[in-house]
C-alpha cells in the first residue's frame, strides 16, 4: 500500500502519468483549439486588408465563412479538449484521496501522528484536488505553447526578423515569468500551511464547543481565534500583494514587447516588404499572443500551488509507520497465550506478564498510563522500547499487524462509533462482508480471512448452523452480554436508530454498551477491554461483569479496569504498580492481602 | 476569444475543485436508516438582502481603501485602451505612406502605456486584494465569534458537519472569490465598460455592431445560471458528504485499525468522492456548454464589427486605421466578456456561502446576564431551584417528570440513578444548555444560560485543545499568569505531570500534539474549572470517562474543585453519593427519594437497593475460576 520513500515530485509525476491519455487528448484538442484562436486575428487582418481596404463585397463573404468554419473548428476541440483535462485533474484528484485514506488506515499507521484529524481530511481534499490541478495547468501550458508556436511560425512565414523577435522575445518573457513567479511559490506555501493552520484551529475550538460551554470560556476561544485569523491574513496579505506585481509586471512586459512588434512591423510595412494585412494580424497577433503568456504566469503559479500540496501529500504517504517489520502469519488455530517480557511500562523496570490461554484475566492499575501502554504494546500500535510480546510463543513484532488484529482484539476506551446505525457500529466486519464485492483491498482479504476463520473456529461453541444464522445469534448474544440491547430498546427506532456522529447522541453509559457489544461481537481468540464500564452504572455494570464472563468463557481476555466489579469475575487479578507486577491472585485474595490494591480498586 | 477565455474556464474550473461544499450534508448517499439524519435542521441562511446590507457594514470602515482601489483599476484600464488606438494610428502612418520617424511617437505611447497600466495594475489589484482579505478576516472572525455562541440544541439538530462545513468550506469558497473573481470580475467590468466607451468614440455604429452579440450572451447566461445553481446545490451536498466521512473515517482511523474495517471505510470513502467527482463533472460540461454558446456571440459580433467598418470605410466616414482599431476592440473584448460571464456564476455561488456565513452571524446572541461579582465565589454561592420542570428532545418522548429540587448554597447534591434516568438531562438543564420544555430553573435569581459563567459544567466528554497546554488553561481564564495556572493544576493534582512534560507547560497537546491520557485530560478539564471559577458547579460523572484506574485521583481533584461552590454531582460511583451532603435518586425522569445516604439507607428504598448492589460488588466474592 505503501511506495516506500516518495517526494512531492513523485506525487506530482505519478498523478500526471496515471492520466497520461486524457491529458495527451486534451493537449492535441487544446491546441487545435490554440490554432484556430491564433488565427482570429490573422483572419481579421485579411478581411482588413482584403475586404475593407479593398473594398470587395465578395470577399468579405468568403473570409466571413471561413471564419464561422474556424469558429465551428475551435469551439469543438475546446469542448473536448477541456472536459478531457478537467476529468483528469479530478480523477488524479481521487486517486491521490483514496492513496491518503488508505495510508491513513494502514495496518502499521502512524500517518496521523502530529496532525489534526481535520488537517488530515484537508489534505485528501484540498491537496489532492491542486494536485490533480495540475493535470489541467500542465495541459494549458502546452497549448498555450501551440498557441505561442502558431503564431511565430505564422509571423516568420510573414516576416522573419518580426517572427525571430516573437521567437527569441517569448523565451525571455517566460524566463522572466517565471524567475517573478519564485517569491511567490515560497509565500503561497506559507500562506497555504497558515491558512490551514487557522482552520485547524476552528475546527478544533468547534469540536471543543461543549467543553467551552460548560465553562464560559466562549469569549476566550473567540480571542485566541482572531489571533491565528489575524496571523493568517497577515500571511494572505503578503502572497496577494506578490501576486498583483507579478500581474503587473507581466503586463508591461508584454506591452512592451507589443510595442517592439509594432515598431518593427511598422517599419517593415513602410518599406514594402509587409502588407498592411500582414501588418494588422502581426499586431492582432501580438495583443493575442497576452492570452498565453498570461497563462503561463496562471501556470506557474498553479504549478507553485501544486507541488506544495504535493509536498503534503508526499508528506502524508510517507509517514513513517509507527510499528515496522512483522510479516508472517499468525499461527492457526489462536490458542491465545499471551506473554509479556521485560516490557516497559512507563517504570523503571520491565515487566514480565503471562496471560494464561482461555482465561479471563483482570489488570488493575496503579498508573493509568501505565495501561495506555500495555494496551498500545497488545494491539502493536507501538512496539515496546525494550522486552518482548508474545502471542503463542511468537514475538508480535514477527507478525503482520492486521492479522494480529484479527486474533487479538484491543478495545480502546476511547474507541469511536462511526456514523450509522447502531446495528451497523455492533457489526462493522458483517457491514463490510455484505456491502464488499470479491475484490477488495488486500487488507481486508486478510481481514474478512481472519474472520471466517474465527467464525469456523467456532468458539462460541454452542452456536451452529448457516452463516446467516450464526451471525445473527452471535450479535445477539453479544448485544445481551453487554446489556447493549437495552439500549437498542430504549432508542426511537431500536437497533436501527443511528447513532449521531461519534455516537453523540447517545449517553456516555449508552455508549460504552455498545462499544463492548462491537468488541463482544467481533468475538476474537484475545479480547482486550480497557475501562468498558466506567459511565454505566453500578447496577447495570455487574450485569455487563456476568455477561462478559459467559460469553468470552474459554477464550482468552483481558480487562484493564480498576472495577471491582468486573475484576470480582476475573479468574485471576494483576496489579500493575508503577510500571510492575506488584501483586497477583484472585480478587478475593488481594482484597484482604494487598493494601496498595485495595487503595487502588476500593476507593 | 483570447485564450484569457480558457484560464477564466480553469480558474472556474480550480475554483470548483476548491469545493463548493454547502452546510448540507448528509441526505444524498446516507444509508442511514434513523432519526439523525432525517430531522436535521440546517442553520440559517441570510437573504440577498441582508447579505448585502452585512457586506456594506464590514466595507464601511474602508471606504478610502475602496475608492483608492477603485479609482487606480479605472486609470489602469483606461490606460491600457489607448493600445488600440495607438496601433491603429500606427496603420495610418502606414496607409499613408508617411516617414519611419512617424513610428517613434506612437511606439514610444505604446511602451508608456504598458509601464503605467502596469504599475497601476499591481497597485489597484494589491489594494483591492487588501480590502477583500481585511472584510473576509472580519467576517471570519465574526463567524466563529457567533458560532461558538450558538445555542448548543440548536447545534445538535443541524449537526456539527454544518457548522463545520461553513466554517471550512464556505469560509475558503468565499476566500477564493474575494482573492480571485473579485479582482478579475472588477477588472473585467472596467474593460468592457470601457471599451464600449472607446468603440463609441470611434463610431457610434462601431458600438450598435458590437452589440449584436449582447442577446446572445444575455441568454446565455440566464441559460447558464438556470441550470447551474440546482446542479451546484447537488455538488455542494456530495462534496459535505465525502466531507464527513473522510473526517468520521480518519478522526476513527484508531478504531478502523483495531477491528480492520479499511475494506468497508475505503468503500464508503470511494463511493462518496466518485459521486462528487461525478457531480462536478456534469458541472464542467455545462461550462463548457456555456462557451459553446458564447462563440456564438463572438462570431456574429466579430462579423458585424468587421461588416460595419467595411461599410464606414466605404463610405468615407472611417478610416482602414479606425476600422482596425474597432476590430481590435472587439477582439479584445471576447476575454473580459467571458470572464465576467463566467465570474457571474462564481460571485453567485460565494454569494451563496457568504449567505450561509452571515446567516450565522445573524443569528441572536443569547443574552447572556452581565458578567459581574455574582460569578466570583466570594460574593456567596447562589441556591439552584428546580420547580416541575420537564423535558423532552424528541416531542412525545420525556425525559424528565415535572421535576422539583432545590439545592441550598454551598450544599452538594449527588444525583443518583440508572443509566437513562434522566441524570445528563437534568444536568444539561440546570447548566443551562437546555431550556426546559416546562417548568423552571432558578440559579440565585436567574435562569441559567449557556454563558457558563453562572453554573460551570464539567461533563465526561473530555476536549483537550490542540495547542500549548498553557493555552489550553487560558482559555477558561484569560489573563491568569503562570502562578495561578500552576496552582489550578497543583489543586487537581496535574502539576507533577504537567511540569514533566518536554516543554512543560509549553508543550503542545491535543490533536497534533501530546497525546493525555485520558484522565489527565479529565484533570485538565477540572482545572479549567478551578480557573473558571463559577459559583455554581455542575459535574456529569465528569471523573467516569477517565477510567478507574486514576478515579481516586480525580476524585480528590473533584472534591478540591467543589470546595465553596453550589454543587450537583452526577454521580456513578457511588462513593460519590456516600460523601455528598444529599442524595437525590432519579429514576424513569422523576425524583423517587432525596436525603442524605444514611436517611436513605434507612428508608430501604431504590437507593439503598443499588448501594447494596454496589457495595455487594465490592465485597470479594467471584464466582471462582
Amino acid at each position: 500500500m505503501r511506495s516506500g520513500e516518495q517526494s512531492g515530485r513523485d506525487v506530482l509525476t505519478r498523478s500526471v502519468r496515471g492520466q497520461a491519455r486524457r491529458v495527451g487528448l486534451g493537449a492535441a484538442l487544446g491546441c487545435v483549439h490554440q490554432l484556430g484562436e491564433a488565427l482570429v486575428p490573422v483572419l481579421i487582418g485579411v478581411v482588413i486588408d482584403q475586404a475593407v481596404a479593398g473594398q470587395d463585397a465578395g470577399r468579405l463573404a468568403l473570409w466571413l465563412v471561413v471564419l464561422a468554419v474556424m469558429y465551428v473548428a475551435l469551439s469543438w476541440s475546446f469542448r473536448l479538449g477541456a472536459r478531457a483535462g478537467e476529468r483528469s485533474a479530478e480523477e488524479a484528484a481521487h486517486t491521490l484521496r483514496l492513496a491518503i485514506v488508505r495510508r491513513v488506515l494502514d495496518a502499521r499507521g502512524g500517518a496521523e501522528e502530529g496532525r489534526l484529524p481535520g488537517e488530515l481530511a484537508n489534505v485528501a481534499t484540498e491537496d489532492a484536488k491542486r494536485v490533480g490541478a495540475v493535470n489541467m495547468a500542465l495541459m494549458s501550458g502546452m497549448w498555450a505553447v501551440a498557441g505561442i508556436t502558431a503564431s511565430a511560425v505564422w509571423l516568420l512565414l510573414t516576416s522573419v526578423p518580426l517572427g525571430l523577435i516573437v521567437l527569441l522575445g517569448t523565451p525571455v518573457l517566460l524566463w522572466l515569468g517565471h524567475l517573478l513567479s519564485k517569491p511567490l511559490e515560497r509565500r503561497s506555501e506559507a500562506e497555504q500551511d497558515r491558512a490551514a493552520h487557522a482552520s485547524g484551529v476552528a475546527a478544533d475550538l468547534v469540536a471543543g464547543l461543549r467543553v467551552l460551554k460548560g465553562l464560559g470560556a466562549q469569549q476566550a476561544a473567540v480571542e485566541r481565534y482572531r489571533r491565528t485569523s489575524r496571523a493568517s491574513l497577515a500571511a494572505t496579505l503578503r502572497a496577494a500583494r506578490a501576486e498583483s506585481w507579478q500581474t503587473g509586471l507581466v503586463l508591461a512586459l508584454t506591452g512592451g514587447f507589443i510595442a517592439l512588434i509594432a515598431l518593427v512591423g511598422g517599419r517593415l510595412a513602410l518599406d514594402g516588404s509587409l502588407t498592411l494585412g500582414q501588418l494588422v494580424s502581426a499586431v492582432g497577433l501580438a495583443l493575442f499572443l497576452l492570452g498565453p503568456l498570461e497563462t503561463f504566469a496562471w501556470v506557474n503559479a498553479e504549478l507553485a500551488q501544486g507541488r506544495a500540496s504535493a509536498a503534503r501529500v508526499a508528506e502524508v504517504l510517507a509517514a513513517q509507520p509507527a510499528v515496522v517489520g512483522g510479516q508472517d502469519p499468525v499461527p492457526d488455530p489462536v490458542r491465545g497465550e499471551l506473554r509479556l517480557r521485560g516490557v516497559r511500562l512507563g517504570g523503571p523496570d520491565g515487566v514480565d506478564l503471562d496471560l494464561t490461554a482461555g482465561r479471563l484475566t483482570g489488570i488493575a492499575v496503579t498508573d493509568p498510563a501505565s495501561a495506555e501502554a500495555l494496551l498500545r504494546c497488545l494491539g502493536r500500535e507501538t512496539d515496546p522500547e525494550s522486552g518482548s510480546v508474545e502471542l503463542d510463543g511468537v514475538p508480535l513484532t514477527r507478525l503482520d499487524p492486521a492479522g494480529l488484529r484479527a486474533a487479538v482484539l484491543v478495545a480502546a476506551h476511547d474507541a469511536v462509533l462511526f456514523d450509522g446505525s447502531l446495528a451497523a457500529n455492533v457489526t462493522p466486519q458483517g457491514e463490510a462482508e455484505a456491502r464488499s464485492g470479491p475484490a477488495e483491498i488486500g487488507q481486508a482479504d486478510g481481514a474478512d480471512g481472519a474472520d471466517g476463520a474465527d467464525g469456523a473456529d467456532g468458539a462460541d461453541g454452542a452456536v451452529n448452523g448457516t452463516a446467516e444464522g450464526t451471525a445473527d445469534l452471535r450479535t445477539e448474544r453479544a448485544m445481551a452480554a453487554a446489556h447493549a440491547d437495552e439500549v437498542a430498546r430504549s432508542l426511537p427506532h431500536g437497533a436501527a436508530t443511528g447513532v449521531g456522529e461519534g455516537g453523540r447522541s447517545l449517553s456516555g453509559g449508552q455508549r460504552q454498551r455498545v462499544l463492548l457489544a462491537r468488541a463482544l461481537r467481533a468475538g476474537p481468540p484475545v479480547l482486550v477491554v480497557h475501562d468498558p464500564t466506567t459511565a454505566v452504572d453500578a447496577v447495570t455494570e455487574a450485569r455487563i461483569a456476568q455477561g462478559l464472563r459467559e460469553i468470552r468463557r474459554g477464550r482468552t481476555t483481558v480487562v484493564v479496569t480498576n472495577s471491582p466489579a468486573l475484576l470480582a469475575v476475573a479468574d485471576r487479578v494483576v496489579l500493575l504498580d508503577g510500571g510492575r507486577v506488584g501483586a497477583e491472585g484472585t480478587h478475593a485474595e488481594l482484597v484482604q492481602a494487598d493494601a496498595t490494591y485495595r487503595t487502588a480498586v476500593l476507593a | 476569444m483570447t485564450t484569457e477565455e480558457t484560464r477564466a474556464a480553469q480558474t472556474e474550473a480550480a475554483q470548483k475543485a476548491a469545493g463548493r461544499t454547502e452546510a448540507g450534508q448528509t441526505a444524498a448517499g446516507q444509508t442511514e436508516a434513523g432519526q439523525g439524519e432525517a430531522d436535521r435542521a440546517l442553520l440559517p441562511t441570510a437573504s440577498p438582502a441582508r447579505t448585502r446590507a452585512a457586506v456594506r457594514e464590514l466595507l464601511r470602515p474602508h471606504r478610502g481603501l475602496a475608492w483608492a482601489g477603485f479609482g487606480l483599476m479605472v486609470l489602469a484600464t483606461s490606460v491600457g485602451l489607448l493600445t488600440q488606438p495607438l496601433l491603429g494610428h500606427i496603420v495610418d502612418v502606414v496607409t499613408e505612406h508617411r516617414s519611419p520617424d512617424a513610428l517613434t511617437l506612437p511606439v514610444l505611447a505604446l511602451a508608456g502605456v504598458a509601464v503605467v497600466q502596469g504599475v497601476t495594475t499591481a497597485l489597484g489589484m494589491s489594494l483591492v486584494s487588501r480590502l477583500g482579505e481585511t472584510v473576509l478576516a472580519r467576517l471570519r472572525e465574526l463567524f466563529v465569534e457567533r458560532a461558538l455562541s450558538l445555542p448548543l440544541g440548536r447545534l445538535e439538530k443541524a449537526g456539527s458537519g454544518d457548522l463545520n462545513a461553513r466554517v471550512t468550506r464556505d469560509v475558503s469558497r468565499v476566500a477564493d472569490a474575494v482573492r480571485g473573481a473579485l479582482p478579475e470580475l472588477a477588472r473585467s467590468a472596467l474593460s468592457i465598460v470601457l471599451t464600449l466607451g472607446a468603440l463609441a468614440l470611434l463610431d457610434w455604429r462601431f458600438l450598435l455592431a458590437a452589440l449584436v452579440a449582447l442577446p446572445v450572451q444575455a441568454h446565455t447566461a440566464r441559460w447558464y445560471v438556470r441550470n447551474a445553481v440546482p446542479l451546484y446545490a447537488k455538488e455542494r451536498i456530495a462534496t459535505g458528504s465525502q466531507q464527513q466521512q473522510l473526517l468520521d473515517t480518519i478522526g476513527g482511523a484508531r478504531t478502523v485499525r483495531a477491528y480492520r474495517l479499511q475494506a468497508g471505510h475505503t468503500r464508503r470513502v470511494t463511493d462518496r468522492s466518485r459521486a462528487s467527482v461525478e457531480l462536478t463533472m456534469r458541472g464542467v460540461q455545462l461550462v463548457l456548454r456555456f462557451y459553446s454558446r458564447l462563440h456564438i456571440a463572438e462570431y456574429a459580433g466579430l462579423s458585424a464589427v468587421l461588416v460595419t467598418g467595411f461599410l464606414l470605410v466605404r463610405s468615407g466616414s472611417a478610416s482602414v486605421g479606425t476600422a482596425t482599431a474597432a476590430a481590435l476592440y472587439f477582439h479584445s473584448l471576447f476575454g473580459p466578456v467571458n470572464t465576467a460571464l463566467v465570474l457571474l456564476d462564481d460571485a453567485q455561488s460565494a454569494t451563496a456561502g457568504l449567505a450561509r456565513l452571515v446567516g450565522v452571524v445573524d443569528e441572536p446572541a443569547p443574552t447572556f446576564a452581565e458578567r459581574g461579582d455574582d460569578r466570583s465565589t466570594a460574593a456567596g454561592a447562589p441556591s439552584v431551584t428546580l420547580t416541575a420542570v420537564s423535558h423532552a428532545y424528541v416531542p412525545g418522548r420525556p425525559v424528565l417528570h415535572g421535576v422539583d429540587l432545590e439545592i441550598r448554597p454551598k450544599e452538594r447534591v449527588a444525583l443518583v440513578g440508572t443509566t437513562g434516568a434522566g441524570k445528563t438531562t437534568l444536568a444539561k438543564l440546570v447548566a443551562g444548555l437546555h431550556r426546559p420544555e416546562s417548568g423552571r430553573i432558578d440559579v440565585g435569581g436567574v435562569e441559567p444560560d449557556e454563558s457558563g459563567r453562572l453554573v460551570g459544567l464539567v461533563t465526561q466528554e473530555v476536549h483537550v485543545f490542540a495547542g500549548p497546554l498553557a493555552d489550553d488553561l487560558r482559555l477558561a481564564r484569560p489573563l491568569a499568569d503562570d502562578e495561578e495556572l500552576r496552582e489550578a493544576l497543583a489543586t487537581v493534582g496535574a502539576l507533577g505531570w504537567a511540569e514533566a512534560l518536554p516543554e512543560g507547560l509549553e508543550t503542545v497537546v491535543g490533536d497534533g500534539g501530546h497525546r493525555l491520557t485520558a484522565d489527565r485530560a479529565q484533570q485538565l478539564a477540572l482545572a479549567r474549572l478551578l480557573l473558571a471559577d463559577p459559583p455554581v458547579v455542575v459535574l456529569d460523572e465528569a471523573t467516569a470517562e477517565a477510567g478507574s484506574s486514576g478515579a481516586r485521583q480525580l476524585d480528590a481533584a473533584a472534591e478540591q474543585a467543589l470546595r465553596g461552590r453550589t454543587a450537583l454531582v452526577v454521580a456513578h460511583r457511588l462513593s460519590q453519593a456516600a460523601t455528598a451532603d444529599r442524595v437525590v435518586v432519579l429514576s424513569d425522569g422523576r425524583v423517587v427519594e432525596s436525603g442524605t445516604h444514611d436517611e436513605l439507607l434507612t428508608a430501604d428504598g431504590a437507593y439503598a437497593t443499588l448501594w447494596h448492589a454496589w457495595s455487594g460488588s465490592r465485597s470479594p466474592a467471584p464466582d471462582g475460576p
